[in-house]
């Protein structure tokens, strides 16, 4: 059965891995989310078919890193096959104490960075523990970018991407505005390391198309923003985009899985 | 079946949606398994309410998937004269608004003879979030119970704010173009009941499978998903044709 036929039988889709690059758990205080914890999350990936989230809870991103890693972790804890976490780096809040408590911890397969939360730009010197550690092991590092912000547009994500080519960056929201997909494009077709995250409230298929024509099915992954925003959204996008099959699993899961591959190549 | 009550024609001058014809919606609705539209025409909204109006009903002149749907405007200035007599002997299905991007206050004195003279030809008046507050769309619907108001766009942040205000006014329902709040459908349905929900997708501008994916994979059950689907919408234009 393919993926379209599950949306349009409402069964959810067993044939593709989809992994969603872009999540977060529990309440945001800015507005009211029904059911923000990994419960409902978990029920709503499993009525969809998708089977893996990576995820920094929302109390980690809006206010307070150090407890809100650890409650990221927590919840990895509870449904490891489910979920990994983002450590989520705030650079006010001893970027060099959250790496060293978290590093090497397994509930962790990615940083999390969100420049616009924190008034801190993503080019500057606070981040320079983040970068030193995603070059050395290849941990994936996603930013939160939006044109035209002061602090994470897709110049400074270029920015970053030249100044550190040795590290993986998914732009989160791909730039987020449509001017900004043309911009995070280019970027990414000029730096090898970046990669395009699709989640948002104005991205299209057309538009997710548009990126893996131009820079590659293995440099674009599927997120959601769950839930922050639901997670069938992104999902519907990518699935109705009109994309190759080869390439939409690449963009539903494929890419991300091999990306939160880095810990195993540590170890060899 | 699925019948898309916010759709428009025209182009768009910020995003790339191609030229917006007849031909493309519908090919888009066939590719979505879209049976009907609702249509206004981005004439109406940024350029001239009344000549897009007129677009509209021209454009959707003997194509039977399409019902058009025209934008008003306060009648102060006389821009859309007997806008409600016209509309109805034009076939229209149903009324947007955009007071926000047209400069005036729909909840205002300006408008209120029209909306009870909408109101009263029972065609429904149809919003996007971003263009009126949570008070103004109560004060309207409030004054009004006859009408039906429905309210699209509303994002991921809003329930806070709408809450309350369907709690109060039955006669507002929600559409479901980036209707985007994590399980914000199967809880609006538990408490207001499927019956205030309509199928919607924003197109062009907006994506159509984001609405498609986001119905039929909720876990509603399949009584509520064709209510939502086509069957409110058909509830409400009934009374546009028992009024006509």
């Amino acid at each position: 059965m393919s993926i379209e036929t599950a949306v349009w039988s409402r069964r959810p889709q067993t044939g593709v891995r989809i992994v969603d690059a872009h999540a977060h758990a529990g309440p945001y205080s800015l507005f009211f989310i029904p059911e923000a914890g990994p419960e409902a999350m978990v029920r709503v990936m499993d009525r969809c078919g998708v089977a893996h989230a990576v995820l920094s809870s929302h109390l980690a991103i809006q206010l307070d890193a150090t407890e809100g890693n650890a409650q990221t972790a927590e919840i990895v804890r509870g449904a490891p096959d489910r979920f990994t976490g983002y450590l989520t780096v705030n650079p006010w809040q001893d970027p060099v104490g959250e790496l060293g408590r978290w590093g090497d911890d397994p509930c962790f397969g990615g940083i999390k960075l969100h420049p616009d939360l924190h008034d801190y730009p993503l080019t500057g010197r606070r981040y320079a523990p983040v970068w030193e550690f995603a070059q050395r092991t290849g941990c994936p590092v996603l930013t939160h970018s939006y044109d035209g912000s002061p602090y994470n547009d897709l110049a400074q994500v270029e920015e970053v991407a030249v100044r550190h080519p040795g590290a993986t960056i998914l732009a989160g929201h791909a730039g987020a505005t449509p001017l900004g997909f043309d911009l995070a494009i280019e970027a990414a077709q000029r730096q090898p390391g970046l990669m395009l995250e699709v989640c948002g409230s104005f991205n299209t298929g057309p538009d997710i198309v548009r990126m893996v024509t131009e820079v590659g099915a293995g440099r674009v992954v599927y997120g959601s923003d769950f839930p922050f925003i639901d997670l069938r959204m992104s999902l519907g996008r990518v699935i109705f985009s009109g994309l190759a099959e080869e390439d939409r699993a690449a963009v539903l899961g494929g890419t991300m899985t091999r990306l939160l591959q880095w810990r195993s190549g540590l170890e060899r | 079946m699925l019948i898309d009550a916010d759709a428009m024609l025209g182009r768009h001058p910020r995003r790339d949606v191609g030229q917006g014809t007849v031909t493309q919606a519908l090919a888009r609705m066939d590719r979505f398994g879209i049976a009907e539209a609702l249509v206004s025409h981005s004439w109406s909204w940024l350029h001239d309410p009344h000549q897009g109006n007129l677009k509209i009903i021209r454009l959707t002149e003997g194509q039977p998937r399409l019902r058009p749907c025209w934008v008003m405007l306060p009648d102060t200035c006389d821009e859309t004269a007997s806008f409600v007599t016209s509309a109805l002997d034009n076939g229209v299905a149903a009324v947007r608004a955009y007071p926000a991007d047209h400069g005036y206050d729909l909840a205002g004195k300006d408008t209120a003879r029209l909306l009870d003279a909408v109101a009263e030809a029972g065609l429904p008046l149809l919003l996007d979030a971003p263009q009126i507050g949570w008070p103004a769309v109560e004060a309207i619907a409030a004054a009004r119970p006859s009408l039906a108001v429905v309210v699209g766009g509303l994002g991921y942040r809003l329930l806070r704010q709408a809450a309350g205000v369907l709690a109060r006014t039955p006669n507002i329902h929600l559409g479901l173009a980036n209707l985007s709040s994590h399980c914000g459908l199967e809880w609006l349905v538990e408490r207001y009941g499927p019956r205030r929900l309509l199928f919607g997708t924003g197109a062009p501008a907006r994506d159509p499978a984001e609405a498609l994916t986001r119905l039929l994979w909720s876990e509603l059950d399949d009584e509520s998903v064709a209510a939502i689907g086509s069957g409110n919408v058909l509830g409400l234009l009934r009374q546009e044709a028992r009024a006509a």
